[in-house]
């Protein structure tokens, strides 16, 4: 359990994160700034998860933080790929 | 009593530190002037900001099992932000994302066609297959 105005403070942040993160998505001048707003996005979303299992007292909280973070990296290197079309 | 406050400041603390410095690398996201730094902004200070997060969560909910799953979590997030970053970065300049005059480390100009000769002739259009080598 953590106090409330504290999950407050953190969600506040990341929300922030988030929708500077879309703006980025919406002015991106190429994919590439597309593609990092994005991975920004995945790594604010693991903090509101980690977040939120708290203030509920989830138990699966750290082993869907684990996850995350180990598989989390596989979605950034596709889209690297899929910006050269497939190639290397 | 007093233990338990001493763990959910110290635990609330790691948790807001690593959701501000998610927060500073959205700023960067938007203040920073092309790929190659927004890139190197995010693959350092998130990486840095989900590790103080998972910190957090261990203190805060802390057993031994969870304290080795968050050892790994940590590991395994500092070993392949970087890494995202770089496979990132390296896609952008081979489909040519021009960098601005003040990035000045270039050391895939030796081996490929670099966005850099593409400042001069304007009208090439983005990702075609001259840029990959």
């Amino acid at each position: 359990m953590i106090p409330t105005v504290v999950a407050a403070i953190v969600i506040g942040l990341l929300a922030i994160a988030v929708v500077l993160a879309v703006v980025r998505i919406v002015r991106g001048p190429t994919a590439g700034d597309t593609a990092v707003a994005g991975d920004l996005i995945f790594f604010a979303f693991i903090g509101i998860v980690a977040v939120f299992g708290l203030t509920f007292s989830i138990d699966a909280v750290i082993d869907i933080i684990l996850i995350a973070a180990i598989l989390g990296f596989l979605s950034i290197l596709s889209l690297a790929r899929l910006l050269q079309g497939g190639q290397r | 009593m007093t233990a338990d406050l001493v763990v959910t400041i110290s635990g609330s603390a790691l948790l807001i530190l690593g959701a501000f410095i998610i927060a500073s690398a959205a700023i960067g996201l938007i203040k920073l002037p092309d790929l190659y730094t927004r890139t190197s902004a995010i693959g350092t200070a998130a990486g840095l900001g989900v590790a103080l997060i998972i910190v957090g969560v261990v203190v805060l909910d802390f057993s031994p099992l969870n304290v080795v799953k968050g050892v790994i979590a940590i590991a395994a997030q500092l070993l392949t932000s970087s890494i995202g970053s770089f496979a990132l970065a390296r896609s952008g300049y081979l489909t040519g994302s021009r960098p601005v005059a003040t990035t000045i480390p270039d050391e895939l100009a030796a081996s490929t066609a670099s966005p850099r000769d593409r400042l001069i002739d304007d009208d090439e259009s983005f990702g075609d297959d001259s840029a990959t080598s």
